[in-house]
């Protein structure tokens, strides 16, 4: 199996994409940066309130709100498609509280139901287009995305000067929003964290800031959505922010550490990718959670090696 | 007893149908239909041979899942199946990559051991670092996911090598299985049963309560990787027909559904594996009719459909049946506040007559006429009371006026109880009164008239009704009342 | 009945650290047979924690726990449990019936299905705490008193000789509670151990014939009447261990955190 491996050339996987292929480097490697950056702010504080879940299940139920403001915009706008994502992501966590209140079944096995069937429906539809000739949206795309394609999107112009790709602008605008809205409501999203009864005691509104939540994520799900597909979204939402809360317990040096990670995973990954001739989203998750399982290791090396050694007994003070 | 038949009536169905599968496979011609309706009458003809594959494995998952999905659900591990399940992609491709070629007993062998480490790789994260268990199964989920990913597109861009029908992993296509994977789906629906039922006192214990489960001598730990191992094998077996990315909705929405319908184990199980059964099979059939269409999808909005069905419909856990119950019990209660506005009318008249005029009983309710009317009208209906030709008095009948003393009777007790067991004051007992009146059973009431040594007068000094006045009719109560 | 002499619970040196935070210490005791003991203490003082630990729920740091002379592992089966209410979902799929039936399983081979004779056992058990009834109700439909002599109709079930009871009076109504009181006392009658977990300091000298102060330490274990006096309350409840606590917790500050 090792020979099926490409063969290791430095000069091909880490030479070329910096002179060569540098206009077509830059762009991946950037989006690939601006999408764990926003990301992982977001993650950040799903992690804090226990729902990553939650992340995973809006990230995938995006699908069929992207589908249908397509069918019933019959466009790709920006605006449409933030419309279809938007109502998804309300759909979702609307469905998923009412089967878990009405009824006998748990919040996680209502998150498993409502997230799957939405995904369903959103691959059943997108796959009827398909055959319908009305548009090609590739199943891979939805899984994988197309990063991949940014460099060869044309350059949006403005005042005669060539900005970049649009969807890459598009992130950058989203995550810049993402960076101000963490900075300025730093103390309510914390507080609202936290402790719910609290902020609430303070007079900050955990309710709304729960849906402000929400409602960030599915922009910064959907804008990435196209860039590394569903299912990398999730990687993305998660890895980061779980890197950092490995390293960190204070939170603005989580936001640090998961820009830190975002940009050291997308060079890597973009690397990778190049070498083995694969998905580019997934090469540079499969090095996030790399950075992930080394800081894991080195931060709890000694307690995984306590686990999983024979036991040995630990010594309790005598009074 | 009954318990013990129903899992021996799978093994015995699930051994059926793999016969049946494999036993005339009359081979017929490769046709070219074109509509939807020729071939869905192709499906029911059953001549296609890869159609009967298609339609026994999905037969069979839908048995295998549905069943494990049980013990997933009352477990609380659904995510943890939707990790596993994510997690065995890249084993997927590595036992691809074995030989070049879509292997599925290179592939089971490869994914399963995939699936087994993820699992493992949540618990190590778990007990050794601060992380929750969401994130440790969203970690797991993704970084695997992802390294499936980077290894399918490393083999789709690979020269050479027999790639077909490896891309259908992900969404899954019920039309690609072979008689190899119709042989390992009847064998790991064969062991999830038997293993199921074999052990389902230790499962049913270990699930419903570990930790007394250690103390008679079962081992949790034991039945847990022992179910880790089942729902790898399920999972796996299940990915040509499912896919990837939506095996897990096979294992927990018809679960869910079954666990809607009923109150014991044994049912829920024999449940989910007919839900996974119809739905693998609906599926398989909507797939094949729309021809390109991927089956994992089919699949799971059926059961979807199942599931939702459940959800409102189910007689006793249902949406609609809370709401009816919920409904009936407004209705009754407002039924009896009227007997009981009736009654204290008639008290008022210190029971000389039998009838009550309209006006009177508007007027005791504060309600206008139309109103009272109305609800006359419903008592009327349950034989309650009768109304007079004219519409303007009306009485009660004999089961109104026992309904109604009963009503009386509670409020009363109750208000007397809380006064003199619970030191309440006489001016607070009223409105706790009106709440708990409809709900006090003959055994409550029984408790109550003795404790309180069968008193004849309330907390207000009014008459409490007892067992004479209610056998006896207005007529008898007379007497008593003066 | 191996060992008649050797005492139902005999516990060395007992102790116990939570994710690093030591919750027991030092727990040394030996109970004779046919008392029923109450576990007193305030919040937090471990008193779960000693029965899970007993129990083998909790892997202890250091000391050992004898059942009958014999470690648990081995006499499991003269062992009945009755855990807190709240640590089942009682939307679990099953009826009063299998429940109690649980209380059976010890006494079966791996994979052997409960007899007539355990069903028989098992209504006896429903019957002792009038549950009877409802043995074909689901465990949800319930009363919480309900709940909670079912659970004791399962740990009947397990004809054990030593029982432990995690808090068997919280939240029940009074009726259950004389029930149990009266279920405890006929136990005792028939030779029983009987340790409970209780809250109630009012209850706790009409219930018990000894009494296990704990928190986090034993502070005293003998007969009712010696036991419970202000001194000792005083420092099971009043003084805090603080001293011992950070110092043990220092301890544990090598690791990273």
């Amino acid at each position: 199996m090792i020979t099926m491996l490409p063969s290791f050339d430095l000069q091909r996987v880490f030479i070329e994409p910096w002179t060569t292929g540098f206009p077509i480097t830059i762009w991946i490697v950037v989006m690939g940066i601006l999408v764990g950056t926003a990301c992982g702010w977001v993650g950040n504080y799903l992690l804090l309130r226990g729902m990553v879940l939650i992340g995973d299940a809006i990230s995938h139920s995006i699908l069929p709100g992207l589908v249908i403001a397509f069918v019933v915009f019959n466009s790709t706008h920006t605006i449409a498609m933030f419309a279809g994502a938007l109502a998804a992501g309300v759909t979702t966590i609307t469905l998923i509280e009412f089967i878990h209140k009405r009824s006998r079944i748990k919040v996680d096995a209502a998150i498993c139901i409502v997230f799957t069937t939405l995904f369903a429906f959103g691959v059943v539809i997108t796959q009827m287009l398909n055959t319908g000739g009305a548009v090609h949206i590739d199943a891979e795309c939805i899984l994988y995305g197309e990063i991949a394609f940014v460099a060869l999107e044309p350059p949006v112009h403005l005042a005669g000067m060539a900005l970049g790709p649009a969807s890459v602008l598009r992130m950058a605008v989203i995550s810049l929003v993402s960076l101000l809205v963490v900075m300025i409501f730093y103390k309510e999203l914390l507080i609202t964290s936290f402790d719910a009864a609290l902020s609430k005691s303070m007079g900050i509104r955990a309710n709304v800031w729960h849906y402000g939540l929400m409602l960030a994520l599915s922009l910064i799900v959907v804008s990435a959505f196209e860039a590394v597909g569903a299912i990398m979204v999730v990687a993305m939402l998660i890895v980061p922010p779980m890197f950092a809360a490995q390293l960190s317990r204070r939170l603005p040096i989580r936001f640090l550490l998961t820009f830190l990670h975002s940009c050291a995973s997308a060079l890597l990954g973009y690397h990778l990718s190049v070498w083995l001739d694969c998905s580019v989203a997934g090469a540079m998750v499969v090095m996030g959670s790399l950075l992930y399982v080394i800081a894991w290791g080195m931060t709890s090396g000694s307690r995984i090696i306590k686990r999983w050694a024979p036991h040995q007994q630990e010594i309790v003070p005598q009074s | 007893m009954r318990r013990r038949t129903f899992p021996a009536a799978l093994v015995v169905m699930v051994l059926l149908l793999v016969f049946a599968a494999t036993a005339h496979a009359a081979r017929v011609s490769e046709l070219t239909e074109s509509t939807a309706t020729e071939r869905a009458i192709r499906f029911f003809s059953f001549q296609d041979p890869s159609l009967r594959y298609a339609l026994g494995g999905s037969i069979l998952l839908g048995i295998s899942c549905g069943m494990m999905g049980v013990f997933l659900v009352v477990r609380r591990l659904s995510l943890m199946s939707d990790a596993l399940s994510h997690a065995v992609l890249p084993g997927v491709a590595f036992g691809y990559l074995w030989n070049m070629t879509r292997d599925p007993v290179a592939i089971f062998i490869g994914a399963t051991l995939c699936g087994l480490l993820g699992a493992g790789l949540v618990q190590a994260i778990r007990s050794t670092t601060r992380q929750k268990e969401d994130a440790a199964l969203g970690f797991v989920l993704s970084a695997f996911f992802a390294t499936g990913v980077c290894l399918m597109t490393m083999i789709q861009n690979m020269p050479g090598g027999n790639k077909g029908g490896l891309d259908k992993f992900m969404f899954g296509q019920a039309a690609a299985l072979g008689p190899t994977d119709l042989i390992l789906l009847a064998v790991v629906t064969f062991l999830v049963v038997g293993m199921i039922f074999v052990f389902y006192k230790e499962m049913t214990v270990t699930s419903f309560d570990n930790a007394f489960a250690r103390t008679v001598g079962i081992r949790p730990q034991v039945f847990h990787y022992l179910l880790m191992l089942l729902l790898a094998f399920a999972v796996v077996s299940a990915l040509q027909a499912v896919g990837v990315v939506l095996v897990s909705a096979m294992l927990v929405i018809p679960a869910c559904a079954a666990f809607v319908l009923s109150d014991r184990l044994g049912p829920m199980l024999l449940l989910a594996a007919c839900f996974g059964m119809t739905t693998g099979s609906t599926g398989a059939f909507f797939s094949y009719v729309g021809r390109d269409l991927p089956t994992g999808p089919l699949m799971v909005l059926s059961a979807s459909t199942v599931f939702t069905a459940a959800l409102f419909f189910a007689p006793r856990h249902g949406i609609l049946a809370k709401i009816l119950r919920h409904a009936n019990r407004s209705r009754r209660i407002k039924r009896e506040n009227a007997l009981k506005a009736i009654y204290r009318v008639l008290e008022d008249g210190d029971f000389r007559t039998e009838h009550i005029s309209l006006n009177d009983y508007a007027n005791s309710r504060r309600q206008p006429p139309g109103e009272s009317r109305r609800s006359l009208g419903a008592l009327s209906r349950k034989g309650l009371v009768v109304l007079a030709p004219n519409d303007d008095t009306f009485s009660l009948t004999p089961a109104g006026w026992r309904r109604a003393c009963e009503i009386v009777r509670n409020h009363r007790l109750w208000e007397l109880y809380l006064t003199r067991a619970a030191h309440f004051a006489v001016d607070h007992v009223h409105e706790d009164a009106e709440q708990i009146e409809h709900m006090l059973g003959e055994d409550t009431v029984h408790k109550l008239e003795s404790f309180l040594n069968h008193a004849r007068r309330d907390p207000h000094g009014r008459l409490i009704p007892g067992r004479e006045d209610i056998e006896g009719g207005i007529s008898r109560t007379k007497p008593t009342a003066a | 009945m191996s060992d008649s002499s050797a005492p139902p619970l005999e516990v060395h040196d007992l102790s116990v650290a939570y994710h690093q935070k030591p919750v027991l210490y030092g727990i040394d005791l030996s109970v004779p047979a046919g008392q029923l003991v109450g576990i007193i203490g305030p919040n937090g003082a471990g008193k779960s924690t000693f029965i899970k630990a007993v129990l083998g729920l909790l892997r202890p740091s250091t000391g050992w726990v004898k059942i009958f002379g014999d470690s648990y592992e081995k006499n499991c089966r003269r062992v009945g449990y009755v855990p807190q209410r709240e640590s089942v979902d009682w939307d679990f799929p099953v009826n009063v019936m299998d429940v109690v039936l649980m209380g059976r399983y010890g006494h079966l081979r791996l994979a052997q299905r409960p007899t007539a004779r355990d069903r028989e056992i098992a209504r006896e058990c429903l019957e002792k705490v009038q549950m009877l009834p409802l043995a074909n109700r689901q465990i949800g439909d319930l009363s919480g008193g309900q709940q909670q002599r079912v659970f004791l109709a399962r740990a009947l079930a397990q004809e054990s000789d030593i029982y432990f009871m995690d808090e068997p009076f919280a939240g029940v109504d009074a009726a259950t509670e004389a029930a149990i009181v009266e279920l405890l006392r006929e136990l005792k009658q028939h030779g029983k151990t009987v340790m409970v977990v209780h809250h109630d300091l009012t209850t706790a000298t009409t219930y018990f014939d000894m009494l296990m102060l704990l928190n986090m330490r034993l502070t005293a274990f003998g007969p009712t009447a010696q036991v419970f006096n202000p001194d000792l309350l005083q420092k099971t409840y009043g003084g805090r261990l603080t001293i011992l606590t950070e110092a043990a917790s220092m301890r544990h500050q090598d690791s990273p955190p």
